[in-house]
């Protein structure tokens, strides 16, 4: 992985020029920007920057509820500038001009630095963790039943291949920031890996008889949910990610799929046929009686992901093509906010990753949840599929 | 939990031993209805099976034909200890029994079952072999969601071959989703192809 070195220059005597905020004085927004909740995007005007640095603050904030906007509509004046590899900025309160930020970072290139910029505003403005030094992990099909794993910055930048297995692999998914865990059908059966970054080395998680599939990583990264066959059904299993302390959690002929944690890892989320209608439901990673989670408009939802603050579950429906949905993790009415499939959240729980296309012309998109707006992400050769954000 | 019950430890291949083959009149062993399984299998012995009985099929060490593999109550197979991998595929042998399913179903259509009584009759003569099933799926639904359905279809016929006399040991499942369609089309009649199971013959190695 390459290292971003960051200096953060915020120096006090900087902050004299002019009338700042008051120390510990906090940036309080409480209008709801829809019923959904969210926080009502931040309209600010940005200066100073051209070309490439100048696109990628503006698209990184506002997949942080960050929105250049024309300077009278303005709340925040944002003066940056960009040399070689360093960025830098002053956040000013438009009417007053105080100083609210100040910042510079000097990273691997200009891009990168801009990244660390991008966050750091936003994370001052907003409250919410940045996504902008963020990756991903997707699968990039590069020929009849055939993919590898990709990595790349959450923008599509920077992509490279993890594996060379020349077959058909699937799910991958971070078990913290070093190591991905996915399902390859390399050896015949599919079965499901977990690789460390650093060294390539691969460890089997599950490599029952049978099939192997649908892995998903607890947050901690210690556990790993998925689906087996080996008892004569597709249904919910869970094991510590070195494959050991294997546990059946469902027991439906019909079959289960697409599992995903709860942020505190104490429950899973996940598509079931039983019953003959698919629905979510939620399970206690413990063990015990799954309950059917309402998504109520959303017929036919599978692909769940939990937000990692916890408050939604985004799916996908099929409802005359694919649609994302989000609902609240208690289950009830649920809101479409793209036409896609397979979301995945982002740190700040305000942004999503999806694909859409036809199958063996997918690409990834990101989606700003409350505004809806969506941007396409680079793709990598003919079909990019089933992202993964690392949180 | 769907716990195996123990009438239901015996084999499908034991079963039909037991009923059709040689010697069985001093087997005092009670058989059972299996939930979802075709006629052919009471727990009356003085009945005639109805449905298609085979002798054992072999290759499986001792106690040939008989597999040891526990029925669940709903009906499902458990994978089986047998390493099919090393077996030699035939994909001709059974092109013409592909089964087709209906949309987001991973039962088996009556209009399919001729395919697999016409696959269970040639099974009769070859023994040692054993079959592969492939399990697809349209489209239509999500990657990972459509594995499980492939995976499911798959189950579903080896769970008929299984209950109308070939050893579920001698039957591998393996799912391919959405990743593998027969026609590439993106509509209605591309997806009605691409919702199936295919039916690959395996050889023992080193055999013919």
């Amino acid at each position: 992985m390459k290292s971003i070195f960051v200096s953060i220059l915020c120096a006090a005597a900087l902050l004299t020029s002019a009338p700042a905020l008051r120390a510990g004085e906090k940036l309080v927004i409480s209008k709801p920007y829809d019923s959904l909740g969210f926080l009502e995007p931040i309209l600010v005007h940005i200066t100073g920057l051209t070309g490439e640095a100048d696109n990628v603050l503006k698209s990184d904030l506002i997949f942080m509820g960050v929105v250049h906007k024309p300077l009278a509509e303005a709340k925040y004046l944002i003066n940056a500038g960009a040399t070689g590899a360093r960025a830098e900025a002053r956040v000013l309160e438009a009417v007053t001009k105080g100083l609210m930020h100040q910042a510079a970072f000097t990273a691997d290139s200009q891009r990168a630095a801009v990244h660390a910029l991008a966050d750091s505003i936003a994370t001052k403005l907003t409250g919410l963790p940045g996504i902008a030094q963020t990756r991903m992990t997707f699968k990039v099909e590069t020929g009849p039943a055939r993919g590898e794993i990709y990595i790349s910055d959450y923008d599509g930048f920077g992509a490279f291949a993890v594996t060379s297995d020349q077959t058909i692999v699937a799910s991958p998914g971070w078990a913290g920031r070093g190591t991905l865990v996915y399902a390859s059908y390399k050896l015949g059966n599919p079965y499901i890996f977990s690789h460390v970054l650093s060294t390539g080395n691969r460890a089997p998680v599950a490599k029952h008889a049978g099939n192997n599939y649908s892995p998903a990583v607890s947050p901690d990264g210690r556990r790993v949910a998925m689906i087996l066959n080996k008892n004569g059904s597709p249904n919910l299993y869970v094991a510590n990610i070195d494959g050991s302390g294997l546990l059946q959690l469902t027991h439906s002929r019909e079959g289960d799929a697409c599992p995903c944690w709860s942020p505190d890892g104490q429950s899973i989320c996940y598509a079931s046929r039983a019953g003959g209608a698919t629905a979510l439901r939620v399970i206690s990673a413990g063990g015990g009686s799954p309950r059917v989670l309402r998504t109520t408009f959303a017929p036919s939802p599978t692909e769940p992901d939990w937000s990692p603050d916890g408050k939604w579950i985004a799916f996908t429906s099929l409802t005359g093509g694919f649609k994302i949905f989000i609902v609240l993790a208690a289950g009830g009415e649920a809101h479409e906010v793209a036409q896609g499939e397979d979301p995945s959240w982002a740190p700040n729980s305000r942004a999503l990753m999806f694909c859409s296309g036809p199958d063996h012309g997918k690409h990834l998109s990101l989606l700003d949840v409350p505004t809806k707006t969506v941007k396409s992400v680079a793709r990598i050769l003919e079909s990019n599929s089933q992202p993964s954000w690392a949180k | 939990m769907k716990l195996a019950r123990p009438a239901t430890l015996l084999t499908v291949g034991l079963m039909a031993l037991a009923l059709g083959g040689a010697g069985c009149n001093k087997n005092p062993q009670k058989t059972t209805n299996i939930p979802g399984f075709g006629p052919g299998i009471t727990d009356d012995k003085n009945s005639t099976p109805t449905g298609t009985v085979l002798p054992p099929t072999g290759g499986i060490g001792p106690g040939a034909g008989v597999s040891t593999i526990p029925i669940n109550t709903d009906g499902s197979i458990p994978v089986g200890s047998k390493d099919l991998s090393t077996y030699r595929e035939n994909r001709t042998e059974f092109r013409d029994q592909t089964v087709y399913f209906e949309f987001d179903k991973a039962t088996i259509p009556p209009s399919e079952i001729s395919k697999l009584e016409e696959v269970v009759r040639r099974m009769k003569s070859m023994p040692t072999k054993g079959i592969k099933v492939e399990g697809h799926c349209d489209e239509r639904g999500t990657e990972e969601y459509n594995r499980t359905l492939g995976d499911r279809r798959a189950l579903s016929i080896r769970e008929w071959l299984a209950g109308h006399g070939m050893s579920a040991e001698m039957i591998a499942t393996i799912s391919f989703g959405e990743d593998k369609p027969a026609d590439s089309g993106h509509n209605d009649a591309a997806y009605k192809k691409n919702r199936r199971g295919e039916l690959i013959l395996l050889s023992p190695p080193g055999s013919n």
